[in-house]
């Protein structure tokens, strides 16, 4: 993968923004295809725009997976239309990117990397580390995300068609099979610590209250769940106390 | 509070109602992220730190998979700062997830109207789109992004006029008692749906251990420290 | 347990079913019944990246599901079967009586179809089937993730 063309950083650099045009229409599609325009320049063959177009065409519609890895799709359907793979190929190879790429990347970062980090920020913030906690959240996740993104788009121009193959990387497939009990693990950790930071303004009375508070909340939660939502539990348990507040002076 | 002070926060917020789907996806959307440097604009860095921790739990409830519809925590964290320093110390933080959580409400529906919106410029569009008009396409991918940035602003503005309402009316009207309530009330709230999100996101398989063996490595440390 | 869940989805298997579902219903297998999904082993490939090795993947063309169903209802883990179209899950119907629910969980644009909620755009076509396969007495609701209101099928056809 020795290529590095000035194309593929444009390319790199638009799917940052791959979400912005974000709609339930054709959710990521626009956002795509935009993304893999700059690739597919060198399609238009002495002035002849027939080929270019088509693929913009293809590159735009409806898909939708995780963000940090549209590159794959991106970089495998226009290295597809250079090998002048035919449409239907193209829009299967789409297809079924769509699904299983949303999958592996939920997994990995939205409940893995994500709140991994996070609650080791919390736990940092929890143990009084403060702002450099949160400034060494920014920078590892960073990290992670900014690799993420870089490798899809590399691995899909890379193997085009054949991009199911770049998915069988064993460090991708060690990093899905961990990044769920390292959530679990790091979020377990920081919810006492958070706990304990939270409570430790409040007198002893108060945080007895606020301790019954939770455990009963927590309970209610996970018995209703799918009817009640935590923002709303959380107005509404402010609402109570508004009204108690008012009424007990 | 002064209006330079509004105006920077107003500029932060959009950043990070930007960043939360749109442009860059770097997380400063995060509310651990959004609340201290909304904090560190106010000089008040430890409720935004405070806020930051109650929101990211909040947080933890929330999937953001395919067109499910989720409230948006980053512009609200900011709000919840401002609107935090009605209380001296710790005791403006029940105010502070008050305004938030409202906050977060109107971000959930905003972002719905974004991509409604996105969607019908689409549909205007799609001749266009479909002959690979690469102008066109772009086009629309801007103005999404635009359409989102108005959003954010507008929904960082709304709840700092909230925060500035609740420090102007709603403080005044309660006594210390019910501030501390409210405060009481938002924490546990907050450390309820952390727990309850993650124990649905954890679910009953493998993960289920390593989170109880997180809970007691956190308790022990929680003790010792 | 038994096959939990009977899901028209056109992603098949993306996170809203492997995390959205698949935590809270401790999922423990997906039957993906697609014809031409059961024949091309790079799309297979492509599916069983997306869950994790835990959970066991199976792919079925709509005749190999109608013979299996039996037995995955009576399989001892927690399943979820998914089809990429009203078409298939209609066939299945027509050929065993064990789908009493089913489960509209996404169902995307494309030319001629109309929205009807925001993951789920059908042709007038596609609305008339889901209604007739509902008056045969078929629970049919549309809901994405487990945390959203089912939406009864009059509703939004």
């Amino acid at each position: 993968m020795a290529f590095v063309t000035p194309a593929l950083g444009q390319s790199l650099l638009r799917l940052f923004t791959v979400q912005g045009s974000w709609n339930y229409e054709r959710m990521q599609g626009i956002g795509v295809g935009v993304a893999e325009e700059p690739l597919l320049r060198p399609l238009v063959r002495n002035g002849d725009q027939t080929a270019y177009r088509a693929a913009v065409a293809r590159g735009a519609h409806f898909f939708n997976a995780h963000p940090y890895l549209c590159g794959l799709v991106v970089g495998a359907a226009a290295r597809a239309e250079h090998e002048r793979a035919a449409p239907e190929q193209v829009e299967r190879l789409r297809a079924a990117l769509c699904g299983p790429l949303g999958s592996l990347g939920d997994r990995l970062v939205w409940t893995g990397w994500l709140p991994c980090t996070t609650a080791l920020a919390i736990a940092g913030v929890a143990l009084g580390l403060g702002l450099p906690a949160v400034g060494a959240f920014l920078v590892v996740y960073n990290l992670g995300h900014v690799a993420l993104r870089w490798w899809a788009l590399r691995a899909g121009w890379a193997y085009g068609l054949r991009v199911g193959s770049a998915l069988h990387q064993p460090l991708l497939q060690r990093a899905a099979a961990w990044s769920g009990p390292a959530m679990a693990l790091a979020v377990g950790l920081a919810l006492p610590l958070a706990a304990r930071y939270l409570a430790a303004p409040f007198p002893t009375g108060a945080r007895a209250v606020l301790a019954g508070l939770a455990a009963t909340g927590t309970a209610l939660l996970v018995w209703r769940r799918g009817q009640l939502d935590g923002l709303r539990f959380g107005l509404l348990l402010l609402v109570a106390a508004l009204v108690v507040g008012q009424a007990w002076r | 509070m002064s209006l330079e002070l509004q105006l920077v926060l107003l500029a932060w917020g959009t950043l990070v109602g930007l960043d939360l789907i749109s442009v860059p996806q770097m997380m400063i959307a995060r509310p651990i992220v959004a609340g201290p440097v909304a904090g560190a604009i106010l000089g008040d860095v430890a409720t935004g730190l405070a806020l930051g921790v109650v929101f990211e739990l909040f947080q933890y409830d929330i999937l953001p998979v395919g067109a499910a519809r989720y409230p948006e925590y980053g512009p609200a964290t900011v709000a919840a700062v401002s609107a935090a320093q009605a209380g001296a110390g710790t005791f403006g933080l029940g105010f502070g997830v008050l305004v938030g959580l409202t906050t977060g409400l109107l971000g959930g529906v905003s972002l719905h109207l974004v991509h409604r919106l996105n969607a019908r410029a689409v549909d205007a569009s799609a001749a266009a789109l479909e002959a690979g008009d690469p102008r066109v396409l772009l086009r629309l991918h801007v103005a999404g992004i635009v359409r989102d940035a108005a959003r954010a602003a507008l929904v960082t503005g709304v709840g700092l006029v909230l925060a500035q309402l609740t420090r102007l009316f709603l403080a005044g009207a309660y006594t210390l008692r019910g501030v501390a309530g409210l405060a009481v009330a938002g924490v546990a709230g907050a450390l309820a749906v952390g727990t309850a999100g993650t124990l649905r996101r954890v679910g009953r398989g493998p993960g289920l251990r390593w989170f109880v063996a997180g809970l007691a490595g956190g308790s022990v440390v929680a003790w010792l420290s | 347990m038994t096959i939990a869940l009977y899901r028209i989805d056109d992603r098949l298997i993306h996170g809203q079913v492997v995390v959205g579902w698949g935590q809270p219903l401790n999922l423990g297998f997906v039957v993906l019944v697609d014809d031409a999904v059961r024949d091309s082993p790079w799309e297979q490939d492509l599916y069983r990246m997306g869950v994790p090795p835990h959970i066991e993947v199976v792919f079925a063309s709509v005749a190999e599901a109608a013979r299996g169903l039996p037995q995955w209802e009576a399989d001892s883990r927690t399943g979820i079967l998914l089809a990429g179209d009203i078409a298939t899950l209609a066939a299945l119907g027509a050929n065993s009586h064990q789908i009493k629910r089913i489960n509209v969980g996404g169902i995307h644009h494309r030319t001629g179809r109309r929205e009807r909620l925001r993951y789920v755009y059908l042709t007038d076509a596609e609305a008339a089937q889901l209604r007739e396969l509902a008056a045969r007495g078929i629970e049919i609701t549309a809901q994405d993730v487990p945390t959203a209101r089912p939406v009864p099928v009059a509703e939004f056809t």
